[in-house]
């Protein structure tokens, strides 16, 4: 799964640690999901979602290996 | 019955959550250090013959303090990490226990051929679980 989390934080212009301290995770986390190292809950999805006022989809987007 | 399948739900889901506050892990590596110090302190002295074991108990409980302790942000990713290290220290400890005996007799009887014993004290490998899981939560946590 890949994932544009850079993108939008960029968009909002928020650090990793401006993103992690708004959904209340560590800035480890944050860095792990944009790494592609670690594929987040359904509730962050959702919270990174309320976040940057996109859909999950504009976010995250499966690839053929999770097909 | 639906009522009793409710509460063990709930009752399971809330002792599965179960964890220290973050201080309890500096508490659990004195409390390490502590028995470690005074169990090398009592081969110079003579000392009652209760001191060992209640020494290496305290030790394993220190571990164990350490191992359910919370990071100082607990989040989902920590929550993942340390699912995957209690795994592999399962796995990794019920191999020790089954492997281990043999190799300390085979070492033995090469050493002392007389008095080699099958033995593997509960000590050992609960110990040997413990300090695996720490080490690989610990090593994930770096690579994650």
């Amino acid at each position: 799964m890949k994932n544009t989390l850079k993108v939008q934080r960029a968009i909002k212009d928020l650090t990793q640690e401006d993103l992690a301290k708004l959904l209340g995770v560590s800035r480890q986390t944050i860095n792990s999901i944009e790494k592609n190292r670690y594929v987040p809950s359904t509730v962050l999805a959702l919270k990174l979602s309320k976040v940057f006022e996109i859909p999950v989809n504009a976010i995250f987007e499966l690839q053929d290996e999770d097909l | 019955m639906r009522d009793i399948c409710e509460w063990e739900r709930n009752k399971l889901q809330r002792w599965g959550k179960f964890q220290l506050p973050n201080a309890y892990k500096k508490i659990g590596w004195a409390i390490i250090i502590g028995a470690f110090l005074l169990m090398i302190g009592k081969k110079f002295v003579e000392e009652p013959s209760w001191v060992k074991p209640v020494l290496r108990n305290i030790m394993l409980l220190g571990f164990l303090m350490v191992s359910i302790s919370k990071e100082k942000i607990e989040d989902e990713l920590m929550a993942s990490l340390r699912a995957t290290s209690y795994r592999l220290a399962l796995i990794i400890g019920v191999l020790y226990a089954l492997v281990q005996p043999y190799v300390t007799y085979a070492i033995e009887s090469l050493l002392d051929p007389g008095n080699a014993e099958l033995d593997n004290g509960y000590f050992q490998v609960l110990l040997y679980i413990l300090l695996v899981q720490i080490l690989f939560f610990n090593a994930l946590k770096r690579n994650s």
